[in-house]
Order: C-alpha cells, then sequence, then structure tokens
C-alpha cells in the first residue's frame, strides 16, 4: 500500500494533535482537582454532584436553622428556671403565711413580699432575645407578653409559636407562648376548685378536694350549705340538691364529704348557713394565683378560716404552676436535644455528602498523573519518530 | 538513422514531458486536494517495412490524475457529519459551560434563596435576615436573567452565522458552476483538465462542511450538486443560490429558502449536515429548549414566591405584594396571516405548564393547538372568548377580533418569562412573612388537637373573615362565620382526619391529634402584631420544594438539575460523535490521499527512472552519431 506523503505528515499531526488535547484535559483535571469540568463531561455524574450540592448547603441551613433556635430555647430555659425559684420562694412564703400564729402585720409583710416576687415573674416574663423579640409573646415578637395593672397581669402576646426546620421533615417550636407557660395553669385540683364564702361565721376550712372518682364527676358549679346539726346540703347552679346528709367531725374536728365522685376535707366547725363552693376548674395564672393570695394575705374582712382556705387553693395552684414549669422546662430540654441530635446526624451526612461528591467530581490524582506521563511518553514517542521519519525519503541518496 | 533520431527524440520528449509531470507532482506533494498525475506513455504507431512494422518511439499519450469517486463520496459524507456535529458540540459546549457550575450554578442559587428563606423563617423580625433574603432573590432574578440575555446573545450569533455560512455556500456554489463550464469546454478538446477536476473537487470538500452535499457527474465533464431532499444547488454552468428568510413567526430566527423558477421555497426541514446543518441542530436541540426550560423555572419561582407573599402579611401588618415580576407568554403571529383575530395567552396551571412551544391554527371554523416540540394536537376545552378562553397545556388563550382560514399563531408560555424576571420589592418589611390568617384554639377544648398549620390558599379571593370550627362526635366538623354564639351562617362541614387541611372561604387549617365533641378552634385574619409569626415563610419554603411542575413529578431545583443534565447529554453526544466522525473523516482523508496524493519516494524513484530512460535515449542519439560517423568515415 502507498502512503502519500502528504497524509503521512497529516496523521502524524492529527495523533499529535489528538495527544496535546488529551494532555490538556488531564492537566486542567489535575490543576482543577475536578474530573468533571461540564455537564457535558459527565451529564449523570454533574447532575448528582449538583443535586448533592444543595442537600449539602440545605443541610447546613438546617444546623443554622437549630443554631438559632438553641439561643432561643436556652434563654427560655433559662427564664423557666429563674421563674421557677422565684415561684418556689413565693410558695415558702405562703406556707409560712399559712400558719394562724402571723398577725396582720408579719401577713402585710409576707404580702409586701409576694408583691415583689410576681413582679419579678412578670419581668422573667417579658424577657427579650438578644434581637429585641420577647421570648413568651410567640408570633407577636414584638409585643410585650404580660401588662400588669395593680396586681392584675394580663396577657397581650399571640397564641401561637414559630416553628423551625430541623430536617426536610423534622420541626420544633422555638418557644413557648406567655400563655401557656404563665396563663392558663389548670386551677385547683384540675377538675375543680373550692372556696369559702365571704360571709362565712364558722370556723371552717375547706381544703382543694379531691376526685376520687373521675367518672362519677358531673362537671358544673356547686355550693355546700351548712344547717344545724352537722347536716349540709349541696346544690347544683340551678338551685338543685344534688346531695344532702350530716356529716361526723373526728376528735381533731376534720371531716369530709363526698360528692358525685369528688372528696371534700374540711378543717373547724362550721356555723349554720356558712357556704362553700365548688367549682368547676377553669383555668389561672401564676400572677393571679400570687395576687388571690396577697388579697387574702391583706383582706381585712376575711376570719382566718376563710384565709386558709384561699391560701390552699392558692398553693395548689402553685404546684400547679410549678408542674407546669416542669414540664415546659422538660420539653425545652427534649427540643435542645432534638437540635443537638439534628445537628450532629447533619454534620455527619454532610460528611457523606462531601466524600460522595469529591468520589464522584474530583480528580483521582494517582490515576490522572500516571495518565499525564503515559500521554506524555506517547507524545514525545510522536514527535521523535515524526522528526526521524521524516528525515527518510529516497531524495537524500539521489 | 533518421529513424533512430526521431524515434530518440521522441523519447526524449515524451522523459521530458513525464519528468515534467513527475516534478509537478513533487511541487505539489503537500497540495491539500491535490491529485497526483501520471503521464500515460505509448507506443508511436509502428512504420511499415518489409519485415514488419517497427515502432516509431513513445508518446505521452495522455496525463491523467488519480481519483476515486467512491473514498471522495466518504470523505465528503464524514466532512459532513463532523462539521455538523461539531458545529452543534461548539453552540451547546456554550450553553454547557453557562450552566455547568455546581457551586454557583443555578441549582447553587435557588439553594441560596431557599436557605435565605430559612433565615427568615428563624428569625422573622431580623431585618439582616429579610434584607439577605431580598438579596438573594435578586441575585437569583439577576442570575435567570443573565442566563437570558446571555442566550440571546448565543441565538444571535448562531443566525448570524447561519447567514455568513448560505453566503459562503452561494460563493462555493457559484465558483464550482463556473468550474464546471471550464470543465466542460476544456473537455470538449479530449483532454481532461485535472487541475479544473482537483480545484473543483478542492471546492465540493470545502462545501461538504458547510451543508451535507450529493454530486452527480455529467457527461460532460460537469458534476451537479445536490443539497437536502435533492434540491440542485448546482446544475452544470448555473448555481441556485441559497437565502435566509425570516421565520413567519419569529422574524429573528432565520430560516433557509432556495431560488428556484417560481420564487423561493423553504427547505429549513431538510437542511441536515455540515456546519449549518449543525446550527439549525443547536438551534432545535438546545438553544431554544434551554431559553424555555429557564423560563419555565423563572415562572416557577415567581409564581410560587408570589402566591406565597399575597397569602402573609408584612412586617407592617399589609397583605404582601408580588416579590417577582416575570415575562409573559409570547404570541406571535405568523407574517401571512390575513385575519384580524388578536390573541392573548396567560399561564393557567403550574403544574401543566410546559417547555414546549405551541402553533395555535384556525382551521375548518376552529382553533387547533399543536404541541411544536412533540408534533401532537392538544386537547382544548372552552371557545376562546372572554368568558370561555381556550384551556390546554396549562395555558388559557382569549381571542378577540376575526381570524381568517388558516391564520397561525405560535405561543412561547416561557421563552420570554426569564427575561422578565425582576425583584419587585425594595424593603425587608415588604417580605410576607405572617400568615394572614391566625387559628386559635378554644379555651374549654378537652381534646388533644393542637394547631398544625393554618393559612390562606387563595389570596385574591380571601375575604378576611373570622370563622369558627366546632366538632361534633367521630370527628364530623362544622365550619361557621364569626366567632360568637349562637353560630353565624355554616360555611362548610366535613370530617375531621389528622393532619388532612379542613378548607374553607379560601383559607386552610391543619390540625393533628384527635378533637373532643364541643372543641372549637377559631380561624380568623392575623393581628398585625404577630410580626414574628413565620408560618407563611415556612409555608414558602415548602411550596418552591415540593413537586408542583409536569404533573406535581419535579420541583423547581429538579427542573434546574434536568435542565443541566439534558445539556450535558446533547453537548457529550455531539463531542462524541464530532469525535467519531472525525475519526472517520480522518481515515476517510487518509485513504483518499493514500489513493490519490503524492508519495515523495515514488516519485524519486520515477525522477530516477526517466532521468534514466532520459540519459539513455541521449545515449542512443550519441551512438546514432556514432553510427552516423563510422558510416561517414567508411565511405569517405
Amino acid at each position: 500500500m502507498t502512503i502519500s506523503t502528504l497524509s503521512f505528515q497529516m496523521n502524524a499531526v492529527n495523533q499529535m494533535d489528538a495527544l496535546q488535547t488529551a494532555m490538556s484535559k488531564t492537566q486542567t483535571q489535575l490543576s482543577t482537582g475536578k474530573q468533571i469540568q461540564t455537564a457535558a463531561d459527565n451529564p449523570v455524574g454533574m447532575s448528582q454532584v449538583v443535586q448533592l450540592n444543595t442537600q449539602l448547603s440545605a443541610s447546613q441551613q438546617y444546623v443554622t436553622n437549630g443554631t438559632l433556635a438553641t439561643t432561643g430555647l436556652n434563654l427560655e430555659s433559662q427564664a423557666l428556671t429563674d421563674a421557677t425559684n422565684t415561684l418556689q420562694s413565693a410558695r415558702s412564703l405562703i406556707v409560712e403565711a399559712n400558719n394562724g400564729a402571723l398577725n396582720a402585720s408579719q401577713r402585710q409583710a409576707i404580702a409586701t413580699q409576694l408583691t415583689q416576687m410576681q413582679q419579678q415573674l412578670v419581668s422573667i416574663g417579658n424577657r427579650q432575645d438578644g434581637q429585641g423579640n420577647y421570648l413568651f409573646s410567640g408570633y407577636a415578637a414584638g409585643t410585650q407578653p404580660f401588662a400588669q395593672n395593680g396586681t392584675a397581669v394580663s396577657y397581650q402576646g399571640a397564641n401561637q409559636v414559630n416553628q423551625v426546620q430541623l430536617s426536610a421533615d423534622q420541626s420544633i417550636s422555638t418557644g413557648d407562648t406567655g400563655s401557656s407557660v404563665f396563663m392558663n395553669i389548670p386551677a385547683g385540683n384540675g377538675t375543680f376548685t373550692t372556696a369559702a364564702a365571704s360571709g362565712n361565721t364558722g370556723t371552717a376550712s375547706v381544703g382543694n378536694g379531691t376526685l376520687t372518682n373521675p367518672s362519677a364527676w358531673v362537671p358544673g358549679n356547686y355550693t355546700i350549705t351548712f344547717g344545724t346539726g352537722n347536716t349540709y346540703q349541696i346544690t347544683n347552679s340551678a338551685g338543685a340538691s344534688v346531695s344532702s346528709g350530716t356529716y361526723s367531725p373526728d376528735a381533731g374536728g376534720a371531716f369530709s364529704i363526698s360528692f358525685n365522685g369528688a372528696q371534700l376535707s374540711f378543717n373547724g366547725k362550721p356555723a349554720v348557713n356558712d357556704q362553700f363552693t365548688v367549682d368547676a376548674a377553669g383555668s389561672a395564672s401564676v400572677f393571679s394565683t400570687i395576687a388571690g393570695a396577697i388579697s387574702a394575705l391583706t383582706s381585712p374582712t376575711l376570719n382566718a378560716a376563710q384565709v386558709t382556705t384561699q391560701l390552699n387553693g392558692m398553693l395548689q395552684q402553685m404546684d400547679g404552676a410549678l408542674n407546669n414549669f416542669n414540664q415546659v422546662s422538660a420539653s425545652v430540654g427534649a427540643r435542645l436535644n432534638a437540635v443537638a441530635t439534628a445537628s450532629s446526624s447533619a454534620q455527619s451526612t454532610q460528611t457523606d455528602l462531601q466524600t460522595t461528591i469529591s468520589k464522584i467530581s474530583d480528580t483521582n490524582y494517582a490515576a490522572a498523573t500516571t495518565q499525564l506521563s503515559t500521554e506524555e511518553l506517547a507524545l514525545q514517542a510522536a514527535q521523535a519518530s515524526y522528526a526521524s521519519m521524516m528525515q527518510l525519503t529516497l531524495f537524500k541518496y539521489i | 538513422m533518421a529513424d533512430l533520431l526521431s524515434t530518440s527524440v521522441s523519447g526524449l520528449l515524451a522523459f521530458q514531458q513525464a519528468l515534467d509531470v513527475t516534478s509537478n507532482n513533487i511541487a505539489n506533494a503537500s497540495t491539500p486536494g491535490y491529485s497526483v498525475e501520471t503521464a500515460n506513455l505509448t507506443p508511436s504507431p509502428g512504420q511499415f517495412t518489409g519485415s514488419g512494422y517497427v515502432g516509431s518511439g513513445v508518446m505521452v499519450q495522455s496525463i491523467t490524475r488519480a481519483y476515486n469517486a467512491q473514498l471522495t463520496q466518504q470523505v465528503r459524507s464524514s466532512q459532513s457529519s463532523y462539521s455538523s456535529y461539531n458545529s452543534l458540540a461548539t453552540q451547546a459546549q456554550q450553553i454547557d459551560n453557562m450552566l455547568s457550575d455546581s457551586t454557583t450554578g443555578l441549582s447553587a442559587s435557588l439553594q441560596s434563596f431557599v436557605n435565605a428563606l430559612q433565615s427568615v423563617s428563624s428569625s422573622p423580625t431580623s431585618t439582616s435576615a429579610r434584607q439577605a433574603m431580598l438579596s438573594q432573590g435578586t441575585a437569583l432574578a439577576q442570575q435567570l436573567q443573565t442566563y437570558d440575555s446571555q442566550i440571546g446573545q448565543y441565538s444571535a450569533q448562531l443566525e448570524s452565522q447561519i447567514g455568513t455560512d448560505v453566503n459562503q455556500i452561494n460563493t462555493l456554489a457559484s465558483n464550482i458552476a463556473t468550474l464546471n463550464q471550464q470543465i466542460a469546454a476544456a473537455t470538449a478538446s479530449g483532454q481532461t483538465p485535472n487541475q479544473l477536476l482537483d480545484q473543483r473537487g478542492t471546492l465540493v470538500d470545502k462545501l461538504s462542511q458547510y451543508i451535507g452535499v450529493q454530486t452527480l457527474p455529467q457527461a460532460n465533464g460537469s458534476e451537479d450538486i445536490y443539497i437536502g431532499n435533492g434540491q440542485a444547488l448546482v446544475s452544470g454552468a448555473v448555481a441556485q443560490p441559497l437565502t435566509t428568510i425570516p421565520g413567519a413567526y419569529d422574524p429573528t430566527q432565520l430560516n433557509i429558502g432556495i431560488q428556484n423558477g417560481a420564487g423561493v421555497t423553504d427547505i429549513t426541514s431538510s437542511m441536515t449536515g455540515g456546519e449549518l446543518g449543525g446550527l439549525l441542530s443547536a438551534r432545535n436541540q438546545v438553544i431554544n429548549p434551554t431559553q424555555n426550560a429557564l423560563g419555565r423555572i423563572s415562572v416557577a419561582v415567581a409564581t410560587l414566591v408570589n402566591q406565597q407573599q399575597q397569602s402573609g402579611l408584612t412586617l407592617n401588618g399589609t397583605p404582601g405584594q408580588p416579590m417577582f415580576t416575570v415575562g409573559g407568554v409570547q404570541v406571535l403571529p405568523n407574517s401571512g396571516n390575513t385575519g384580524s383575530a388578536t390573541v392573548s395567552v396567560s399561564r393557567g396551571s403550574l403544574s401543566q405548564l410546559t417547555t414546549d412551544n405551541y402553533t395555535l391554527q384556525y382551521t375548518a371554523g376552529a382553533w387547533k393547538l399543536t404541541d411544536q416540540t412533540t408534533g401532537q394536537a392538544v386537547s382544548t376545552t372552552g371557545s376562546g372568548t372572554g368568558a370561555s378562553p381556550l384551556t390546554g397545556a396549562g395555558l388559557s388563550i382569549t381571542i378577540t377580533g376575526t381570524p381568517a382560514a388558516n391564520d397561525s399563531y405560535l405561543i412561547e408560555p416561557t421563552a420570554g418569562a426569564s427575561g422578565g424576571l425582576t425583584m419587585q420589592l425594595t424593603s425587608p418589611a415588604q417580605i410576607a412573612a405572617a400568615s394572614r390568617a391566625q387559628a386559635t384554639a378554644g379555651a374549654a377544648n378537652t381534646g388533644t388537637a393542637t394547631i398544625s398549620s393554618v393559612g390562606v390558599t387563595n389570596p385574591t379571593s380571601y375575604a378576611g373573615n373570622s370563622y369558627t370550627v366546632t366538632f361534633g362526635a367521630a370527628g364530623a366538623y362544622t365550619v361557621t362565620s364569626g366567632t360568637s354564639t349562637p353560630p353565624g351562617a355554616t360555611v362548610a362541614t366535613g370530617t375531621y382526619a389528622s393532619g388532612q387541611p379542613i378548607e374553607f372561604a379560601n383559607q386552610q387549617l391543619t390540625l393533628t391529634g384527635t378533637p373532643a365533641a364541643g372543641d372549637t378552634f377559631i380561624v380568623q385574619p392575623n393581628s398585625t402584631a404577630n410580626t414574628g409569626d413565620n408560618s407563611n415563610m415556612l409555608a414558602m419554603i415548602n411550596g418552591l420544594s415540593a413537586k408542583n411542575l409536569d404533573g406535581g413529578s419535579t420541583s423547581v431545583n429538579d427542573a434546574a438539575t434536568n435542565l443541566l443534565s439534558q445539556v450535558g447529554v446533547v453537548t457529550q453526544a455531539a463531542q462524541n460523535n464530532a469525535a467519531a466522525q472525525q475519526s472517520v473523516n480522518q481515515a476517510a482523508t487518509t485513504a483518499r490521499s493514500n489513493a490519490t496524493g503524492v508519495n515523495l519516494d515514488q516519485q524519486a524513484s520515477d525522477v530516477l527512472r526517466y532521468q534514466q530512460a532520459y540519459q539513455a535515449m541521449a545515449q542512443v542519439i550519441s551512438i546514432s552519431n556514432q553510427m552516423f560517423t563510422s558510416l561517414i568515415q567508411a565511405v569517405g
């Protein structure tokens, strides 16, 4: 077969061109560290890398979300601890005040302390984060949640809190509303509250009562009226009699009355026509509880038994409030845990993603370097052989 | 003696001519397209003598060039294929480079925007987070706009390249026609004009770079050139010039026409091969589809974000305004339309919106919508009036005026979208992070149901009234208007399922848990004080991440990734095909060159051969002289 001189030259040049192109490609892979420069190099690989990068970026954002949520939750956790401490001090004071041995001025002193503690709680409830957003006002981040007017405190925040995403399918609340933490605490024992009527003249005080048979309980408001000879009658809000009977006090003067699955403990001797009320439990705020204690302690008209009844009720509500603080704290702790777990799992996901991205898109230096030297060798050989073959011509010998 | 001399002289002349041919071959050893020529020696006719015919020497009967029609055809067809793929690859590579960046590409920008939304949802009152969201939104809009204008530039370059190619083809065709004429004239003399043939062959080779060609040799030596589906570009001494015709719908997109007796025929669809074929493929396979796909992404982002913006409240407590404007549907009437109809088109359902273009034609008294990419008819409903718009393919089409029969319109649902994508909001406060509706659980609720989300689903019809959702037995619920007792008019009823939205009055409430009978939830306009509400922002994030396109199978991010991989696949295929065709072309060129090119060693040996023959002839003359001298001496 004859090879034309021109095609011999052209072929040699084409081969060298091809080798140079290949070397330039390998060199680009080495210098950029990426084996995929554009989608055309590896459409599937490139779209995977882009998707993985998107996931990586989203995952980093989720960690950021979690970090921001942590800041708020830590502040809330601290506020709850402070509120718990304050409320516990208030509770000790009320226990102390519930001791009948105190005189009016001593009770007044305790009431003054309680007033300060109520203010302290209000200011805890009105705490702000670093950006000036109120911790406990929910959606209404710029609205001071608690407004105080005398001893009455009202909630002005919103009833919903923000959720943030910790992952595509996990969200947590970034806080709790003031209404759920401070305001809507189940009053009394959670089912009903007890109170002594203001006109009572006897020495009997009533405890908080317990629900011994919840299925027998008929929600409603009831009045217990004592008659002569240890008799009593219980009427509902419509005035209809629900139950009646006689009570039998023990040696210490204590007795109990049961109706509709509820059991009430009394202490002391009720006068005829003394009345006690059993009301369906609404919700009470921690502020109104303290305010109730203050008003009981400073009331000029209440007798000792009435004060004791009221303070008993307040103590129970305080326990409810402390319990509520505790539950919210536990929930905040659980959320902080969720953030920590999500963030550590996100970090390991990110490492995996980066490894995968690197596997798909990064240059394998060992392979690429070997390839480059192979191509270099081939190009050198091509150049050398071309130069030497170009020497071979018959014309040299003519 | 005289015979001896004349024979020798014939040899001298013949070998001289053969050496001329050889030296011409050597001179053209590096000339592309040169075919090696051979002096065909033939004995001169013999002279009759009594003892028989005595030869009278040698003569060069003809000088012929080496030619191989089959290999030449292979070179040209592989050249056409290579040029076509190479030009497609070059065009596609531009788009591929533009879109391919795993860290700054479109997917990354989309994710950065979503991340900015996440930051706002984490800190709804933070002005800096809101400002960052505006900046990322602006950056995203600018990126899509930049892509659009870059594609516009590539498209303009491509159209101008089409014009240049057509001119180049016309010049080559006209030169080939002229050569045909000269060749025909020269061939009439009985000898083949080798140099003219080589010249024409080179021109046809060159023509095959621009367009796929077929050649048909004629008896008179001329060669007819056909392109496309057999349209004669050159026939004998006549070249039929190609022209560019502005597209009937879009005059900026050029079509290819060929002049014939009656006028100009549009032969765009049959233009394959060569650079011109590659450019037309690039326009149909890469440039236009990419512009449409980017446009659909712009539409999706703008629609999803704007709708959610309008479902929310800004930091100032006012309903949100659309964040982005986006270019509308482009309707291009056919330049041949004779009726007076005006067609206006708006986009309907996002999930039905495609990246295809459509033609709308008025035939037999009815409008017919056809998908240009698939060629399939699209089923439509409605009559096209304002009250009953023609709907189909996610479009809503209204026609006013009177169309003439066969009037047609090109509808580009997304092509113009990215170009008009701009950020409308100027102040961070205008971001609507809060929902326009809020829900509150009744204070006396005893069930475990809690509010999971509440939102406005149709912001344009949302009236901002209050409603009460009251549960009865077994999860049955009644929605009544107002919050007072006794309840107002019933708006909706249904049966509750945990996590399933309760929809009424252009809003929806989602609860989780189990409500007890008698539990109530109040849904009412959100308080303007709820500046920390991020629920609308969460809904916006979900909307952008959800699979809202292609009938609910593709998210915005999927669309961006799909586009990238589609462009990558087209580019890679074009590059691979170009490389393959380049090898085929090189192999064919080598084969042809080996068959018809100059081998210098061969020529060197020819030089030696003819030189020796010449020297031998000269020696014969010398011998003849000696013979003559010895005869004179003998006689003298």
